[in-house]
């Protein structure tokens, strides 16, 4: 599998996994940060927003 | 992809002036008219060629493709590199409405990282090029911006359709 390849998962029930090269923003106005992997929530329950914490399973 | 084209799109046009291309795909227009009501010196039904880019100014052209409501008017930059600098109010670039077109001539973006802005109550934005896997399907989106759902209400998961504006976000917003 290509290095590079960037990859978005909707994982069912549970949050959207970003793979790769990623560049991101938390919050608008803020700083942007490099990273290889993230977890963003999906269902507006997380207590530690923009990242899942599991909280769609309660 | 390439050759594979539809009948329909047999029809599709380019009208190249000198700084920008003007791309036209009948099948997409719903005849809002919004095109030749604003400037009939290029948009010009009952001429042929209908679009004559030298009718107008090119900014003016632009402001005017910019108002079609679907991908039936779109354009670019002729000078390619131009291109990666149009932001969203430009909204009939080709990369917004028509990626399949922009990502012929920008090839060598593909291991660039992506973008993701998380908007305040509001979608997560990714710009850029991934795979997208979605119920057990994979997906390859090239120099697309998508806007993922984050607040859990939208009919249109998993992308947003705006629902959160009728909600209160949920709270607990800082990271």
């Amino acid at each position: 599998m290509d290095r590079n390849k960037t990859v978005i998962e909707v994982i069912d029930g549970g949050p959207l996994k970003i793979s790769g090269s990623i560049c991101i923003v938390e919050k608008q106005g803020g700083k942007p940060e490099d990273k290889r992997e993230v977890y963003l929530c999906r269902c507006g329950k997380s207590a530690s927003k923009p990242y899942c914490d599991g909280s769609h399973n309660s | 992809m390439g050759d594979n084209r539809k009948i329909t799109e047999k029809r599709n046009r380019s009208y190249r002036g000198r700084e920008i291309t003007v791309y036209w795909k009948p099948s997409a227009c719903i005849h809002a008219s919004s095109c030749y009501r604003e400037l009939i010196e290029v948009f010009n039904p009952s001429r042929r060629p209908w679009v004559d880019m030298e009718g107008a100014p090119e900014e003016r052209i632009i402001e005017t493709v910019n108002l079609c409501p679907t991908e039936a008017l779109t354009w670019k930059w002729n000078e390619e590199e131009r291109n990666s600098d149009v932001d969203r109010a430009h909204t009939n670039h080709i990369k917004w409405r028509r990626p399949e077109l922009y990502s012929q001539s920008g090839e060598d973006e593909d291991a660039s990282s992506l973008t993701v802005r998380v908007l305040d109550e509001g979608p997560v934005m990714v710009e850029g090029s991934f795979s997208l896997i979605c119920g057990g399907k994979s997906t390859i989106m090239k120099n697309t911006i998508t806007s993922f759902c984050r607040c859990g209400q939208s009919k249109s998961q998993p992308y947003c359709d705006g629902e959160h504006r009728n909600i209160r976000f949920p709270e607990g917003e800082t990271p």
